[in-house]
Parts: structure tokens; sequence; C-alpha cells
């Protein structure tokens, strides 16, 4: 009987550590967020006793920001882009390096290896890319006849955001090929041969055959993508700064200011009810569109 | 297939290992690029070493790319420590409120990262740990994710195994060091890896709490210095490749830990 205590309380030792950060650092900050959302700080110099109560200001202020509406729309638009067109990329590359040949299996690690690095370093060796006049991106594209040598990707409102998306998905493509690799080896042989026997072939079996056993796959990156749209700081920080400014209705917004830079400029000038409250609704948004992307995809099946 | 369509397969596929690898490629040539020629859209210039040697001491870098280094090493060392202890209780003991905690700690990984931001930074303040190593490592030591690898590892470890340590009189914290550690030595080396990694490019979190150039990491770093140095792109492209070039050789030499890592949680996940 006493073993029994005893062994129960080592294991009660060795999740220890793990539990006291996860509680400390994790499971208390995500109360203490939402407590922090219904407060103001009006003491600057001492955030912490300046709290004050402040009901739903804060969700209000955010419900009724033009920003925050646009912020949203930002990083939507950054998901619709970077999300089909990884998707696609990813599959491509899973498709020609799958074969067990020679060099292929280099080239494997080769297009992975971008996505262990970080975002804001990538985002800014691209901006040198970029960059006007010197950038070798510009350079290609004046060679091209496409553009003037002075064009800048990241400063004009209608490329800025492509611009990330394209730095971002030759950075992430690697993840999606490494799934995609996983579940394509997962196949039953019988459902290709059932294939080749109804005589499918080419582009018609990697339609009909194929991409619906690659279903889990995709939902599972759409999700991923999602979060990760509602909130991306670092690229958009090394590239764009939330540039370059662009006029819609008349007022001037960020062409590139996602929903996670609101809540970064909020929280940088020590607005921390705002960025909490923020946060919860973009945690919201992205359950929901998660939720929502789950059932359309699931249903199709 | 026959010999032609391999022959295009590999073409398009060395192309576009070319075009993924080319930024990097490009921001090594500009490092090596004299002083002056950065900007030269030519690959016949002058090449030498002194961007890396002005970057590392006269900018600081060499400060940075320590912070990096002792901040990633002892989050990834710690962290792992920690979910390896938690994953064998949670994989083969027996205690109070198991599975509970278990799905309270999963469920926190559908939670987005910036929410966390605000209220950890003022946890952090409130220690008064701001512009320190302690605040830039303590708060990311549970790592549900590696948790969650190891606990799926271990449970397939067959009890018998343990039962006979057991019958030897041997401790549990033993049976931990000296049967569970050598088996999940590879999911170890995966978690290790993939915190290292996360540490090592955990800009946002560096960059709020490092206020004092001591204590930038090469990131943190490399912001400031481009936020003070307009078109300096061969330093900058210098101080990039000091952030690139490890963990680019440490996934060469290790890519089948972390491939292996991030697949196992995709799919399970």
């Amino acid at each position: 009987m006493t073993d029994t205590w005893k062994t129960r309380a080592t294991y009660l030792l060795f999740i220890l550590p793990f539990t006291v950060v996860f509680l400390i650092f994790l499971g208390f900050p995500f109360l203490y967020a939402f407590y922090l959302s219904f407060h103001r700080i009006t003491n600057l110099l001492n955030i912490l006793s300046g709290l004050k109560f402040a009901g739903l200001a804060n969700y209000l202020y955010i419900l009724k920001d033009p920003e925050f509406y646009w912020g949203v729309i930002a990083s939507l638009y950054y998901g619709a882009l970077s999300i089909p067109f990884g998707m696609a990329v990813s599959l491509g590359l899973a498709l020609l390096v799958r074969p067990r040949k020679p060099l292929l299996k280099a080239y494997r690690t080769l297009f992975f290896l971008p996505f262990v690095l970080d975002a804001f370093v990538v985002g800014i060796v691209w901006t040198f890319l970029y960059a006007p006049r010197y950038g070798v991106f510009t350079q290609v594209l004046h060679w091209l006849h496409l553009a003037s040598l002075d064009f800048g990707v990241l400063a004009s409102p209608a490329t800025a955001m492509p611009g990330v998306v394209l730095a971002m998905t030759l950075k992430n493509a690697g993840f999606g090929m490494v799934l995609f690799l996983a579940a394509l080896d997962q196949i039953p042989r019988e459902v290709l041969e059932a294939a080749d026997i109804d005589g499918a072939t080419g582009l018609r079996k990697l339609w009909y055959v194929t991409l619906p056993q690659l279903k889990p796959v995709m939902l599972f990156l759409v999700v991923v993508g999602i979060i990760g749209a509602l909130s991306a700081f670092a690229e958009f920080y090394a590239m764009t700064g939330g540039g370059p400014t662009m006029f819609l209705w008349g007022k001037p917004v960020g062409a590139t200011k996602v929903a996670g830079y609101y809540l970064f400029e909020h929280f940088s000038n020590m607005r921390v009810g705002i960025a909490a409250a923020t946060s919860f609704v973009l945690l919201l948004l992205s359950l929901g569109i998660s939720l929502l992307s789950m059932r359309l995809f699931g249903r199709r099946s | 297939m026959n010999g032609r369509r391999w022959f295009w397969l590999y073409f398009a596929a060395t192309l576009l290992v070319i075009v993924f690898l080319f930024p990097f490629l490009w921001m090594l040539l500009t490092a090596f690029k004299q002083e002056g020629y950065g900007l030269v859209f030519s690959l016949r210039v002058p090449y030498t070493l002194d961007n890396f040697r002005r970057v590392l001491f006269q900018f600081n870098f060499g400060r940075y790319f320590l912070n990096s280094l002792i901040i990633a090493t002892a989050s990834a060392l710690f962290s792992t420590l920690f979910a390896s202890l938690a994953a064998y209780a949670f994989a083969k003991g027996r205690f109070p409120l198991r599975r509970t905690l278990f799905v309270i700690f999963l469920s926190s990984m559908m939670v987005p990262g910036l929410l966390y931001l605000v209220p950890q930074f003022l946890i952090v303040y409130r220690l008064h740990w701001i512009n320190t190593y302690w605040g830039m490592i303590v708060p990311h030591l549970a790592n549900v994710f590696g948790l969650f690898l190891l606990t799926q590892f271990l449970r397939e470890v067959p009890d018998s195994l343990l039962e006979a340590a057991r019958m030897d009189g041997a401790s549990e914290l033993r049976i931990f060091g000296w049967i569970i550690v050598p088996l999940a030595m590879p999911i170890i080396a995966t978690v290790f890896l993939l915190n290292f990694q996360f540490h090592w490019a955990n800009f946002l979190w560096q960059l709020v709490v490092a206020q004092d150039q001591s204590m930038y990491t090469l990131p943190v770093g490399l912001a400031m210095f481009k936020g003070q140095h307009q078109e300096a792109y061969s330093l900058e492209m210098a101080a990039a490749t000091l952030s690139v070039v490890p963990i680019a050789v440490l996934f060469v030499f290790a890519q089948r830990y972390f491939i292996e890592g991030i697949t196992r949680g995709a799919v399970k996940g």
C-alpha cells in the first residue's frame, strides 16, 4: 500500500516541473488575458497597479475601429492567397520528388530546409531581393520588361501582399510537401490499381483518385494556414512594416497591416486591454473559420 | 516512365531547388562582397570576410550570436527534460487527474501564440525578468507539442520491461534514466531539435523582452541594425547569414529527426 502511494508521489514529482511552468506561463496567462481584456491601464509608470475595470469598452473600441476590420481583411487576404498557392506548390513538389530515385531524396531535404529558418530573417533576405534598383527580383522584372528599375514590390500597395506571400510560400512549402509525401505513401495500392483497370491516366487519375485521398492533409493545411494568417506578424514586421500606405474610401490604411500587426501596435503602446481584447476576438475568429472549413471539407467526402 | 520524362522531371526539380535556395545563395554571396560592391548586380566583384568581421565585432553581433545560442540551448535542454519526465508519467503512471491534465495541456495547442504575448509580458514584468535570460527562457519551458510526441512514443514501450526493472528494485527515477531515456533517444533528439529551432527563431518574444543591446538575440539585433542603417545590405546579409547558417547546418545533419517529428505531430494531431 505504501508502495503505490510512493510511486504515485513519484509520478506527481515527474510532472511537477512541466505542470508548474504550464500553469504559470500558459494556463494562467490565458485567464489573465481574458481579465485584461476588460481592463484599462491608467498609470503607465506602473502598469500593474494602475489597472482599472473598463467593462466592454475595449471590445467596443475594437468593433468600432475601421483599422481592426481592415487588419482582419488583410489577414484573410493573406490567407486566401497563401493557403491555395502554398498547397499547390507543396503538392507539386511532393509529386515531383516522390519517385525513389537518386538525387530526389536530397532534393526533399533542400525543399524542406527553408521551413526551419526564422520568418523574420527570411523576410529580411527577401526584402533585399525585392529592393528597387539593386534587388535581384527587380532586376529580373526589368530584364523581362515587366517593370522599371525603380519599382519596389513591397512599396506598392497592389504587389506588397503577393510579394510577402511568394516569399513565405517558398519558405514554408516544404512543410506541406512532407505531409503530402507521407499521405501519398498511405494510399492503398488497390485504389490506384482499380483506377488503372478503369483506364484512368495522368491528370484524371490525379484529380479523381489521388486528390480525394489527400483531403485530410489539405484540411490540416487549411486550418494551420488560417490560424497562421490571423496571427502572422514577423514576416510583415521584416518586409513591409505594415505598409505601404493606400487609401480606402479616402482614409489612409497600411496595405499589409494585418491583424497581428494591429495587436502588436496596441501592445507596444501599452494599450494592453485593447491588445488582449483583440487577441480574443482573433481566437474566436480562427476557431470559427477552422470549424467552418472542417464542415465544408468534411461534407464533400 | 521513359527517359525523356525522367529528364524533364529532373530538369524541373533542379530548377525549383535553385529557385527555392536562391535567396540564401544570394544572401551568402552578398555577405562576402567587398564594401561598396554589395549592391552591384554581378558576380565578378572583390570578395572579403570584412563584413563578418565588422558585423561580429563593430556591430556586436558576436554578443547576439552568443545570446541566441545560450537561449536556444538552455530552452531546448530544459523543455526537453521537463517534457520527457512528464511524458513518462502520463504514458505509464497512475495518478489523480492524469487524463484531465493531459487534455488541458493539449487543448492549449489550439490557442494562437499571439494571445500569450500580452499576459506573458506582464507576468515577466512583474517577476522583474524583463531584459534577462530568465524572461526569454522560462515562459516557454512547457513544450506541449514535445509532451504530446513523447507521450505517444512512450505509450508503446512494453509494460513488461518496466515491471522487470521494478522487480529488481529499480526506482522510478532509475527506470526513467536507464530504460526510458535510452529507448526514447531518437524522439528525445527530435523534441530537442524542434525546441532549439523554435527558440532560435522566436523573434517576437525576444524583441519584447530584450530591451538592452547586451540582451539582443540575432534576429532582434538584425531588426535594430536595419532600423539604424538603411541599405547597408552587405552587412545586413552577413548578419542574416549568422542566423541562417547554424540552423541550416544542424538541419542538414539531423533532418531525419526534424522531418519525423513534424510529420508524426501532424498525422496524429
